[in-house]
């Protein structure tokens, strides 16, 4: 399998617990991605004005303040369409028609070796576009 | 002569019967003999006396001469009459005494008697039969009178018992009662509905009471409510009815039609159950069961995590599966006494013991001291884990390690330019001399990297060579996020 550098982009993580987020940044890390980290929409949008090297946002649904995950989803799909948007939660009965167009879905709690696998055919993708 | 009282006995129906007072000569038994002739019962007494007797007995009529009204008990004759109840007439047919002009006193004797008709002497048979017919028609039909006054009179204290038994069963049940004619206007309330809402009386006839609903429930209500009227289904509903007390309270609504032979509806009957109490049971059962799956979900994730960091930082499974048996151990224990307190807040004391309480077999090593603050499960649970990975620390490395060895903890409440901050502290001393670790594990991590976050604050480790030291300094609020 080909693999297109992962270090030329980054991955954003908004996960209002902090203990989750560590674990989800020491997840992506240890797969030699680079990670932004937010534990809310509002800090997750700043750091999206503020780097253009964010392809991919992972974030959970479930999130205290005014906006929660899918709020920012479909605030990212609008403001930055090319990114790819990745959520997760653990919010029984959720279906695919409230997340943006294309966003993929894990619940939690959700397998390593299938977020860095999905990880890992985005990067690829990204090399090939 | 036969005795009156025989007689009056004999006699099978006394309404029927002429009682005959002829004191003259044989009059009497002529009388008799002509009226028996006729088919006509008579009675023959021999005084005023046996007459007012007769009168008692409820006699249909008499036939008396004039002359014998003179006769002793005329008194008891008198108060006989005068004692009939007001519907009884009884006639008499007085057999005049042929005098041209009759006395004053004569013609009062006459007035007495009430309902009297005078036959003049002598006698014609026919006359005397006729008049004692219509007299006795007239007696019979008193008496058809007060026989239907009286079933009237019993009618109508039936209806007053019936109304009385109805208020008293509508207005002793629980249930607001009400009532209304098929169109739905409302008519009839009981006593209950104006003691709970406590409106005036008749205030909420015809459409008014959708007004006694919840601004947020009177559409649906008005929905339900025609859509029976139209149907003639049974009305159903649970709605918040305004309380006397100007709060709202959760109703169950039920209404049923009563229908006629041919099916139309008569009227419509409900009811109004007060359920706040199961309502507001309820709704606290759904939001603990949901309190309960979010917990029950966050603790599965920490433990996800908790298990994942530890395998990542292990050096082998052995340590590995030591580390991750202790740590979810920690975790139960501090489970256990966060399900004992409230479902939304502990006291800090109960996360610092569900920490130590698995190091506390060395006596004499920690000191303890802080205010007793409210703190939320998260905010506990995190703490308890911080604690945790610092006293096996301890127990392997650092204070506990050693038998002089001390912790002292300490938390307090600190005012910094008008703010009220948090602050905690863990310190360590009379242990080995400590060194900074050159590889973090888990635990140093956590409490680096996420502790601060559950309050909104900052959490410090410092590798002081006199013993480990850690702080956390949040604003208090940070405590109940």
């Amino acid at each position: 399998m080909e693999f297109h550098d992962q270090n030329s982009f980054a991955i954003l993580v908004v996960e209002d617990e902090p203990l989750l987020l560590m674990d989800a940044v020491d997840m992506i890390e240890d797969a030699g991605f680079r990670t932004y980290q937010a534990r809310s929409a509002g800090t997750a949008l700043a750091l999206m004005e503020r780097h253009d090297d964010i392809r991919v946002l992972f974030t959970d649904i479930d999130m205290p303040g005014s906006m929660n995950g899918i709020d920012l989803a479909a605030r990212v799909r609008d403001q930055w369409p090319p990114t790819v948007i990745l959520v997760t939660s653990g919010i029984v009965g959720l279906t695919k028609d409230t997340l943006p167009d294309g966003a993929r879905f894990f619940p939690k709690p959700y397998s390593a070796n299938h977020i860095i696998g999905t990880l890992a055919r985005i990067a690829a993708d990204l090399g090939r576009g | 002569m036969a005795c009156p009282g025989e007689a009056r006995d004999a006699l099978s129906d006394p309404e029927a019967a002429v009682a005959i007072l002829a004191p003259r000569g044989r009059d009497s038994e002529v009388a008799r003999q002509v009226l028996e002739n006729a088919g006509i019962a008579a009675v023959v007494a021999s005084s005023l006396h046996q007459v007012a007797e007769l009168v008692e007995a409820r006699v249909g009529a008499v036939l008396i001469t004039e002359e014998a009204l003179n006769g002793p008990g005329s008194e008891a004759l008198h108060q006989a009459l005068a004692a009939q109840p007001a519907w009884s007439d009884l006639p008499f047919v007085v057999l005049a005494n042929g005098a041209n002009s009759r006395s004053d006193a004569a013609t009062r004797r006459m007035d007495d008697l009430g309902n009297a008709i005078l036959l003049s002497r002598p006698l014609h048979t026919e006359e005397l039969v006729r008049s004692l017919r219509s007299a006795l028609k007239a007696r019979r039909r008193q008496h058809e009178a007060r026989k239907r006054l009286e079933e009237l009179q019993l009618r109508e204290v039936q209806l007053f018992e019936s109304e009385a038994k109805f208020q008293a069963i509508a207005n002793s049940v629980d249930q607001m009662i009400w009532s209304t004619r098929p169109d739905g206007y409302h008519d009839y309330y009981n006593d209950r509905w104006y003691a709970f809402t406590g409106v005036p009386a008749g205030s909420t006839d015809g459409v008014a009471w959708n007004g006694m609903f919840h601004p947020q429930d009177q559409e649906m209500a008005w929905q339900r409510w025609r859509h029976s009227l139209e149907t003639g289904e049974p009305y159903e509903i649970e709605y918040r009815l305004r309380h006397r007390s100007g709060t709202y309270r959760w109703v169950l609504g039920r209404a049923q039609p009563l229908r006629d032979k041919n099916g139309t509806i008569l009227r419509w009957y409900g009811t109004c159950t007060d359920i706040h109490e199961i309502k507001i049971a309820e709704e606290q059962r759904q939001l603990m069961l949901g309190e309960m799956n979010h917990r029950v979900k966050n603790t599965l994730a920490m433990v996800n995590v908790m298990v994942s960091q530890t395998l990542r930082h292990a050096d082998s499974l052995t340590e590995a599966r030591a580390a991750i048996q202790s740590r979810i151990g920690m975790m139960a224990d501090a489970h256990d006494r966060l399900i004992n307190a409230t479902w939304s807040e502990t006291r800090i004391t109960e996360a610092v013991e569900a920490a130590l309480a698995p190091h506390r077999s060395e006596e004499g090593h920690f000191t303890i001291t802080g205010p007793d603050l409210p703190i939320g499960s998260k905010q506990a649970l995190a703490l308890t884990m911080a604690l945790h990975e610092l006293a096996t620390n301890a127990s392997k490395y650092g204070a506990l390690s050693v038998f002089k060895g001390k912790v002292r903890i300490e938390w307090s409440i600190e005012k910094r330019q008008g703010q009220e901050l948090f602050h905690f502290e863990w310190h360590e001393s009379g242990g080995p001399p400590v060194e900074a670790p050159t590889r973090r594990g888990f635990g140093s991590r956590m409490i680096e990297q996420a502790l601060g976050g559950y309050f909104g604050g900052e959490a410090e480790l410092v590798y002081d060579s006199a013993g480990l030291r850690f702080s956390l300094m949040a604003p208090l609020e940070g405590l109940t996020l």
